[in-house]
């Protein structure tokens, strides 16, 4: 058997070594000798993840103007991000490679379909919401998709117990691969808004799959064989939904295939978009008008109790302008107490992150998901600013209550002192009163009663995830006093200890 | 005849204008993705953290701050009267008014309650306050608070509204009008959106009632700088003294008007209950904040003591709390 090197073995290595490296940086955003940046850097290789940051909030944050780089290669070269980098592209190469449709019918199922532009219409949608202040690309855009299907759909199988939001995450990442099971990369051809944004740019392309003149096509559809974007190189290509992964080139009889500048004298055309003019006015009309009643449902300025979201968050619409739901911060988080949200932060919230404090807490010393945000919506905060060691804390995401009719010591009589002991401020937010309480039969019990000095209480829920009072803890964290929202307060102001002139 | 150009047609080879078809786009796409992460790599986004626009400091409405102030009181002959009195032992309100002056006067209009409940500022008294403002050539007279009920009814209920009409004066509201963000300073007040017509005012006038108040056990001057500012106003109340004197430190009036006609004793802010009205017929003139909250605060039976906010805006140096030094009785 001899072996000929030709370009799709090169590629077969590239993807192998970006779907190592993602698992790789995966379990890196957790390790913190790791820099955060690095561990996240797929995510700023995404092209998408700078568009839609760029129009929702118009900047290009810490290392996303790598994807600028990505998308202008796309402007010479075509869709080689699906082809060779996209780890989500290469997991379903293989589950088709494995378990896809027989070889001999592939040249059926590889043929274009008109709705495939679907994703056109998906990647409107996800503009023009952007345009509107909201970027919500990472629900469909694969680089965050498979992060948050595997930070919170599979990773907590071992760490911290899934939730719905898991749940779903992950739900989406096994329908993905299976529909290729059926489709080879029927998400990248149908769905991906990212493969949308790359197939639009790739039409500028000089460098594509091209007919040589000299010879014919027999029309023999070999070429369909191994094609993984339904490009149909045997007709007139469509360089927008080709994925540069160069199967044809070997495959085809006559050998008149090749990737590379137009052939003097072949005059041949690129058919358009299959999405006219109408249909896009008519999906960015429709978005501009769903999407303010989408943030009315819960986003934006709506504060929520149970909506406590990770230290260094932007005020709340600047995070949905900047959150690409991609759950590095869920992965990266030492207590696992970082879920991916469904129904707390309403539609606009779908993904996002918050804390739920019975799985675990905001450790005082750890700023690893602000160092890991590969956009800024976490920003990066020092271990020093979550302290509240000497006076307040300048970064702070809720405040603990008591529920008096659940404590032992306020509603039953019963010693326990676990919050104080717990609570990491310098002074103790926490602090406890002695009191004498009569129990049922007429003893006098001494316990001390739990008070939580508001100023102090940085929110990081470690009273409440050490409470001893079963499913629902008796003092809890809301979101009320988060420093990233001067308007969800109760307190005045947070002075400065030692200042105040007031003397009553 | 044109000859036919040689380079261009049959030429098997590459001609300038296929190089430019084929990389023109891909090199045009390059330079705006270029361009747009040169541009935008690194903004701070849009969306500002809503504290990062620094609001102005307020601007000082008195004529004459190097002076020391002084209190002028004057009763028992109504209020139009006893204003008149009053202002005249002030030098008269020629002294304070100028020609074109665009005036702001902020009387206490918090609540729907007539004036004979004595919750809000007494109607006559402001009525004749714009009067004698647009006599002395003021170029317009805003009657203007932030109410705690419902705005029109307050405004109507109290008479305020009518009086200030009647003088030629306008009405102002936080429902009729804008706000601008101010820095007001302090330990407790930081930045607050305040009503545009004061910021915008040459002078600035401010009318409290002497009341009673559950919280600050007597409201007068600076409690009454409470509807001046827009905003999470409750979150003030806890440490009321502080705030109160703040709220005096940041807005510096030309003069202040203690309007003493009617004095709510008990039930206050709000009162309601004629029985706890007392006529004591008295307007109070002042240059000195302080002292005059000071002289008010006896008719509720306080000693400054009493009233901690006196002793913190004396500290700041907003005035005396001994009024009986500035104050002369007319």
């Amino acid at each position: 058997m001899n072996f000929r090197p030709r370009a799709r073995h090169l590629r077969i290595v590239v993807q192998t070594l970006f779907l190592v490296s993602f698992m790789i940086l995966f379990v890196g955003l957790a390790v913190e000798r790791v820099p955060g940046r690095v561990a996240s850097i797929l995510l700023s290789l995404d092209p998408l993840t700078a568009v839609g940051t760029a129009l929702a909030d118009w900047t290009i944050p810490a290392w996303t103007w790598i994807g600028l780089v990505i998308l202008a290669a796309t402007a010479v070269l075509g869709r080689f991000f699906c082809g060779w980098i996209c780890p989500l592209g290469t997991l379903q190469q293989l589950v088709s490679w494995i378990a896809g449709p027989e070889r001999r019918k592939r040249n059926k199922i590889n043929r274009y379909r008109r709705w495939f532009s679907l994703k056109y219409v998906i990647l409107t949608v996800i503009l023009v919401w952007a345009a509107l202040g909201a970027d919500h690309a990472g629900w469909l855009d694969p680089i965050p998709l498979l992060h948050r299907a595997v930070a919170s759909g599979v990773r907590p199988l071992w760490f911290g117990g899934i939730t719905p939001g898991g749940w779903v995450a992950f739900g989406m990442l096994a329908a993905i691969l299976l529909l290729s099971a059926w489709m080879p990369r029927f998400y990248c051809r149908a769905i991906c808004p990212l493969g949308a944004l790359l197939g639009v740019t790739a039409r500028l392309a000089p460098l594509r799959i091209r007919r040589t003149g000299t010879n014919a096509c027999s029309g023999c559809t070999l070429c369909l064989m191994a094609c993984q974007g339904a490009d149909e190189p045997l007709d007139n290509h469509r360089v927008s939904e080709c994925h540069v992964c160069l199967n044809c080139l070997p495959s085809c009889a006559e050998d008149s295939l090749k990737f590379g500048l137009p052939v003097v004298g072949s005059g041949s055309s690129t058919p358009p978009l299959d999405v006219g003019r109408r249909r896009f006015l008519v999906t960015a009309v429709a978005t501009a008008a769903i999407a303010p009643v989408l943030r009315a449902t819960g986003g934006g300025e709506a504060r929520t109790a149970d909506a406590i979201r990770p230290p260094g968050a932007l005020d709340e619409s600047s995070f949905l302008a900047r959150c690409i739901t991609c759950g590095a911060c869920s992965a990266s988080c030492p207590t696992n107490v970082i879920v991916s949200d469904i129904g707390t932060t309403g539609v606009e919230g779908f993904f996002t992150p918050i804390l739920k404090m019975r799985r675990g807490w905001c450790e005082p010393s750890c700023t690893r998901c602000g160092d890991v945000c590969p956009t800024g919506a976490l920003t990066v905060v020092t271990p020093e600013a979550k302290q509240a060691v000497g006076g307040p804390a300048e970064v702070t995401i809720g405040t603990a209550f008591l529920d008096r009719g659940r404590c032992l010591p306020w509603g039953m009589a019963t010693p326990c002192i676990v919050c104080e002991e717990m609570c990491p401020t310098s002074p103790k937010a926490i602090w406890l009163e002695p009191a004498e309480v009569r129990a049922r039969d007429g003893r006098t019990v001494k316990v001390q009663q739990p008070f939580v000095d508001p100023e102090l209480c940085t929110g990081c829920g470690l009273c409440e995830n050490r409470c001893p009072v079963g499913e629902k803890a008796a003092i809890r964290v809301s979101s009320v006093g988060e420093s990233r929202d001067p308007g969800n307060r109760m307190l005045s102001r947070r002075s400065e200890v030692g200042r105040s002139e007031d003397s009553t | 005849m044109k000859e036919p150009r040689p380079d261009i047609d049959s030429s098997p080879t590459l001609g300038r204008r296929d190089l430019l078809k084929t990389w023109g786009p891909a090199a045009l796409a390059g330079a705006a993705i270029t361009a747009l992460g040169a541009g935008l790599g690194g903004r701070p986004g849009r969306h500002q953290r809503r504290d990062s626009a620094a609001g102005q400091p307020p601007p000082d409405w008195r004529i004459d701050p190097s002076s020391p102030g002084r209190v002028a009181i004057a009763g028992g002959e109504g209020p139009r009267a006893n204003l008149g009195r009053a202002l005249a032992a002030m030098g008269g309100i020629d002294r304070f008014i100028s020609r074109g002056d665009r005036v702001a006067v902020k009387p206490n209009c918090a609540w729907d309650r007539t004036a004979e409940q004595a919750a809000n500022t007494d109607p006559e008294l402001i009525g004749e306050l714009v009067r004698l403002c647009l006599a002395a050539g003021a170029g317009s007279v805003v009657v203007l608070d932030n109410t705690c009920h419902d705005p029109a009814r307050a405004f109507a209920r109290s008479g305020i509204a009518e009086a200030t009409r009647a003088a030629g004066g306008a009405v102002a509201h936080q429902n009729s009008t804008g706000t601008v963000k101010l820095d007001l300073g302090g330990v407790v007040l930081g930045e607050w959106e305040v009503l545009q017509p004061i910021v915008e005012a040459d002078k600035l006038i401010n009318v409290p009632v002497v009341k009673h108040h559950s919280l600050g056990r007597g409201t007068l001057g600076m409690k009454n700088w409470m509807g001046a500012i827009v905003g999470g106003r409750p979150g003030l109340h806890q440490r009321i003294n502080q705030a109160c004197a703040e709220l005096g430190d940041a807005f510096r009036p030309t003069l202040t008007v203690i309007d003493a006609t009617r004095v709510l004793t008990g039930g206050g802010p709000t009162g309601g209950s004629l029985d706890l009205v007392r006529p004591d017929d008295l307007v109070a003139v002042a240059t000195d904040p302080v002292a005059a909250d000071t002289w008010g605060a006896t008719l509720l039976d306080f000693s400054p003591a009493e009233l901690p906010y006196l002793a913190i805006a004396e500290r700041l140096g907003l005035g005396t709390t001994d009024w009986q030094s500035v104050a002369t009785k007319v």
